[in-house]
């Protein structure tokens, strides 16, 4: 078990019940008024089958963690109308989805996002599209991600939208 | 005084092999655990003995530390390079430097071997071996045919990033040993692969408000070739056959020819006392001429049962026909005799 070292900058002003009690009233907003959910489909690296060469899964060879539900405040960006490379294929590819999620969500929920693991978002009723995870935000340690620089307090975590042909749910 | 560097210390107690067994040894090494045939060799084999070439022959020891290798190449998909549980990683998950890794251009271009550049077009097959077969009944060859092998350059690029300049020496002079005849090989499947070094360069971060980082690139490429299994032939050749026949060894006599009947040139019916019957088969075609008759007053003539008539001077008789002739005697007590001249047909 690691060493713990109590926070005690911005004591003056601010302390640990502030920053349980802003955590607390931010997480309501987001849970209660927001209600922003989408699925994590976490990659199981231990059972996903892999070749030696190039550590890319065999086929049906990717195996999943129980999906997770999750509350997260999310923004998708603008789809992009570009074409494949010089292939001179024209695509309208859906933008990225941007994951901004409470470390203490995490926690509670005992999960971690990593690269590649896959999100589901419901867009509509019926449709719903998947993002694999392109950056999952691990290093919080910027001013933006810490609580008026007393603790980090949540993730940023980028995705990229995947086809059918790679993921479709479980 | 210490020993002159090239002197060998242990001495090979069998002569190694040169020129033609040397080669065959090799064949025979290529063909070792299967069938008579070179193993197949794609482009995975080609990726997987490139990293087995620099985690064995590259490897780098510094201060009785291994320098660790990510021991795959890294694809498209965002979590390959963190399916293996490093043991290089900090507490970012981010793989802590010193540490090598293999990047491989993906486009894979024509090679230039000079040994597989010029080739017969239309990838005819060239006879590779001819192996004897029996499917328990007959002898044969079958012959095993190849194309030529498709020759490739796979250019790789091995990155060392470490934080201490010792690293980088020793590992560049591992390189530089290895590749000082120019090239060095790697045995694939039973197939020695020349790699030959390009060239070495550097990337390395020192800007001051940056992370100062050593990276340090050598260019290799392999000059591979790719052989497909699925394009073998297997064509039977000649097939020799052994029969056998199982015969009766028992002579057997002949049997004596049948000869050919001699008839007489009369035919005479004698009648002793009490028989006015006689029978006769035919067994020639022939005309009867009555020529002389004794103590029969008259006769009757049947042949084949059937009457033919009486007192005749002149009977015809075909091949088995049945001449039955009854007589009535002049003197019963006595014999009779009727007397014929045979005229053959």
């Amino acid at each position: 078990m690691s060493n713990k070292v109590p926070i005690t900058r911005l004591g003056k002003f601010f302390g640990e019940n502030d920053y349980n009690l802003d955590i607390s009233m931010g997480e309501e907003w987001l849970v209660g008024d927001m209600n922003f959910t989408c699925v994590l489909y976490r990659v199981d690296r231990y059972k996903t089958k892999t070749d030696d060469v190039y550590g890319e899964t065999v086929e049906d060879g990717v195996k999943f963690l129980p999906p997770v539900e999750f509350n997260a405040y999310i923004q998708v960006s603008a789809p992009e109308n570009k074409m494949m490379g010089s292939t001179r294929i024209d695509q309208m590819e859906p933008g990225n989805i941007r994951v901004s999620v409470y470390q203490k969500t995490l926690e509670d929920l005992e999960i971690d996002i990593n690269f590649g693991d896959y999100i589901g978002y419901y867009e509509s009723e019926t449709v719903v599209r998947y993002y694999t995870v392109n950056n999952d935000g691990r290093v919080v340690s910027d001013n933006k991600h810490t609580y008026a620089g007393y603790k980090p307090f949540y993730r940023t975590i980028s995705a990229s939208p995947v086809g059918p042909n790679e993921f479709r749910g479980l | 005084m210490g020993l002159p560097k090239k002197i060998k210390k242990t001495l090979p107690l069998t002569q190694s092999k040169t020129l033609y067994p040397r080669r065959e040894e090799l064949k025979e090494m290529i063909e070792r655990d299967g069938t008579y045939l070179p193993k197949s060799l794609l482009h995975a084999d080609l990726d997987r003995g490139f990293l087995d070439f620099v985690k064995d022959e590259l490897k780098c020891v510094v201060e009785g530390k291994i320098v660790p290798m990510v021991d795959i190449l890294i694809s498209t998909q965002n979590w390959s390079q963190f399916v293996e549980t490093w043991n290089f990683q900090n507490i970012d998950k981010n793989a802590e430097p010193p540490f090598i890794t293999v990047i491989r251009t993906p486009e894979v271009k024509y090679g230039t071997n000079p040994a597989l550049r010029y080739n017969i077009p239309n990838r005819r097959q060239y006879y590779y071996a001819q192996v004897p077969t029996w499917d328990g009944q007959r002898h044969g060859m079958d012959i095993y045919k190849i194309p030529q092998p498709v020759p490739v350059d796979i250019k790789y690029t091995v990155a060392i990033i470490c934080n201490r300049m010792r690293e980088l020496n020793k590992f560049n002079q591992i390189v530089l040993e290895k590749f000082s005849s120019k090239q060095s090989y790697q045995n694939i499947k039973g197939h020695y692969i020349p790699i030959v070094n390009d060239e070495i360069t550097d990337e390395s971060v020192l800007d001051l408000e940056k992370r100062k980082v050593y990276i340090q690139k050598y260019s290799f490429t392999m000059l591979g070739f790719l052989i497909d299994e699925e394009e073998f032939e297997v064509q039977p050749a000649v097939t020799r056959i052994f029969q056998m026949y199982e015969v009766d060894t028992q002579t057997k006599k002949r049997k004596p020819k049948k000869e050919e009947p001699i008839p007489p040139s009369t035919y005479i019916t004698t009648y002793p006392d009490g028989v006015l019957d006689s029978t006769q088969t035919f067994e020639y075609t022939v005309n009867l001429h009555l020529t002389n008759t004794y103590n029969v007053d008259s006769f009757s003539v049947y042949v084949n049962g059937d009457y033919y008539g009486d007192g005749l001077d002149e009977i015809q008789i075909n091949t088995n026909d049945i001449l039955t002739i009854s007589v009535i005697k002049t003197n019963p007590l006595e014999e009779g005799r009727l007397e014929f001249s045979q005229t053959y047909l």
